[in-house]
């Protein structure tokens, strides 16, 4: 999704696209978790966090089958595995695969070390079980998900102080590509934790509908109409502005832009800006649900899909918000399902970014048939399927293998801790992406860029509108709709 | 064009008033996304959760 704001590969022909390396990468994740259900655990290596006062206590397989490892050595077979696989994807996506394992790999080593950082018991102990098990009195009841906003934190540091380091780090940050690959996997963790209350998880998918027409009929028509009647834009930067704030961030600008023949830099303009915006998003957006909607989680699970543009941002942001939201309920002795709330974030996501492709191909029929009539060009089917994000392939065979599977009958036992192995993984690819989103946002460059007056747009359009509206259609449709009690 | 040209761009106001394709384009959305929402809104009512 964000190739404008990646490096570009240097002299050599992409095999095949972040897109399709993703889907790759997270089936490859899915399959070798099933083997488990063979009675081959293929994946319990893998190291997980748990939350901790004794360092030494924190580190470990995530499987039993694997407890003789050892945390460390877990951690090193998981990052010699997540090296030689995202090298591979590297050299197919046409990258400098030496560049890439020498920054990935101190990128893995400061995103692991916030998750651990988060996983202190002062951040992320949450029940008054919890406090008595660490004996502890106080803790910011973060859950070891707080790790994800150490990791931001880590990234904004890094490129706002450090521009160098975060210029040298750059072939290994690839927020989109690893947001992708871990919704790929998430789609098997939702389809197992929808199987129990399919009822209430088709109820949702339903209310989802209700986003698409909101992002691109009215957050659209509206954000356009500010940005050329108010703010004096063009076409060329007010369609894909407007795509930008109000669809799918990066994507979104990158395919309007080629839809309407957009100058490229246009849309690289536009998708620094949504970078931006999207981590002041994670970084306030979550939290003010917490404050606000603490009472209505599905409320606030599908706002944060509605309101945070790209996926990374609004898929983490969905992931802090289960969290806090979670905790706190917690504390009141509330013990909601994990995975609904953002299993709802994303479902909201994944069902504004289908359209793209059907978007991007509409304005092309606009703009080619009336408004550069005489360039002579046609607008093509094809540029549906061509725009159309191919992860959500990925999330879509994972979550119908897993739900089938659920269903069946006589799996359940052993297909709950073989999703878990890959939903490890996922959340490393999150903590990942949160470190990567934070390099990104380089806030003095933006600044000395003098994009002001389009950022007034975003600043206006997205405060002003997107996120109150996102608000009003999240309540008439998710309100009263709770997440299952945890058994 | 080089990133200043198109900085010095991103400040100017461009008179190029809208069209009636770009009106009508914002009207129908509009339109179309309020009675799909109501719509919705009233499924909404009647699904079981």
């Amino acid at each position: 999704m964000s190739e404008a704001v990646l490096p570009s590969a240097p002299g050599r022909r992409a095999l095949l696209s972040e897109d399709q390396l993703a889907v790759v990468v997270g089936l490859l994740v899915f399959a070798l978790a099933l083997v488990g259900l063979g009675g081959h655990d293929l994946l319990g290596w893998v190291a997980s966090t748990s939350v901790w006062t004794d360092p030494a206590k924190a580190l470990g397989a995530v499987s039993k089958a694997y407890a003789q490892l050892g945390g460390v050595p877990a951690l090193f077979a998981t990052f010699v595995a997540l090296l030689t696989t995202l090298s591979l994807v590297t050299y197919a996506n046409g990258g400098d695969v030496r560049k890439f394992s020498l920054a990935f790999t101190v990128v893995f080593v400061i995103a692991y070390a916030s998750w651990f950082v988060g996983s202190y018991a002062h951040l992320a102990a949450v029940t008054p079980a919890d406090f008595s098990k660490f004996g502890i009195s106080w803790s910011l009841r973060l859950t070891n998900e707080g790790g994800f906003l150490v990791a931001l934190i880590a990234g904004l540091v890094i490129a706002n102080f450090f521009p160098r380091f975060a210029e040298w780090l750059r072939e290994a940050i690839r927020p989109e590509l690893y947001v992708k690959i871990a919704i790929v996997i998430l789609g098997g963790f939702i389809a197992v934790t929808a199987a129990g209350k399919l009822a209430l998880a088709s109820s949702l998918l339903l209310r989802g509908v209700a986003a698409i027409i909101e992002a691109y009929l009215i957050y659209w028509a509206v954000v356009y109409f500010v940005a050329r009647k108010y703010f004096g834009f063009s076409r060329e930067w007010a369609a894909p502005l407007a795509s930008g704030i109000s669809i799918c961030g990066v994507s979104a600008a990158i395919a309007t832009g080629g839809a309407i023949r957009a100058r490229p830099q246009v849309a690289v303009f536009v998708s620094s800006l949504v970078v931006i915006f999207a981590v002041v998003e994670v970084a306030l957006l979550p939290f003010l649900a917490q404050t606000f909607l603490a009472h209505e989680p599905l409320v606030a699970a599908a706002w944060l899909g509605l309101a945070v543009k790209t996926d990374g941002a609004a898929v983490a942001a969905g992931a802090i918000a289960e969290s806090l939201l979670t905790s706190q309920a917690a504390v009141d002795g509330v013990r909601y399902e994990s995975g609904w709330i953002i299993g709802v974030t994303t479902t909201v996501k994944v069902f504004i970014d289908i359209f793209i492709g059907v978007w991007a191909f509409v304005l092309a029929e606009i703009w080619t048939k009336h408004i550069n009539a005489g360039a002579g060009e046609k607008a093509q089917l094809i540029e549906i399927w061509r725009r159309f994000p191919k992860f959500i392939i990925g999330f879509v065979i994972t979550f119908v293998v897993a739900l089938a599977l659920s269903l069946g009958g006589g799996l359940t036992q052993k297909l709950t801790p073989a999703i878990a192995e890959a939903n490890t993984f996922r959340v490393i690819f999150f903590v990942l992406t949160f470190f990567s989103i934070g390099v990104l946002s380089n806030f003095r460059k933006l600044w000395e860029e003098g994009i002001g007056r389009l950022a007034a747009v975003y600043f206006v359009s997205l405060f002003g509108f997107v996120i109150w509206v996102g608000l009003l259609i999240s309540w008439l449709f998710f309100a009263g709709v709770k997440p299952p009690l945890a058994a | 064009m080089s990133e200043p040209e198109l900085e010095r761009e991103i400040d100017q106001r461009f008179v190029e008033p809208l069209l009636p394709v770009e009106k009508r384009l914002i009207g129908w959305s509009l339109g179309v996304g309020a009675v799909s929402l109501v719509t919705l809104a009233i499924v909404s009512r009647y699904l079981p959760f």
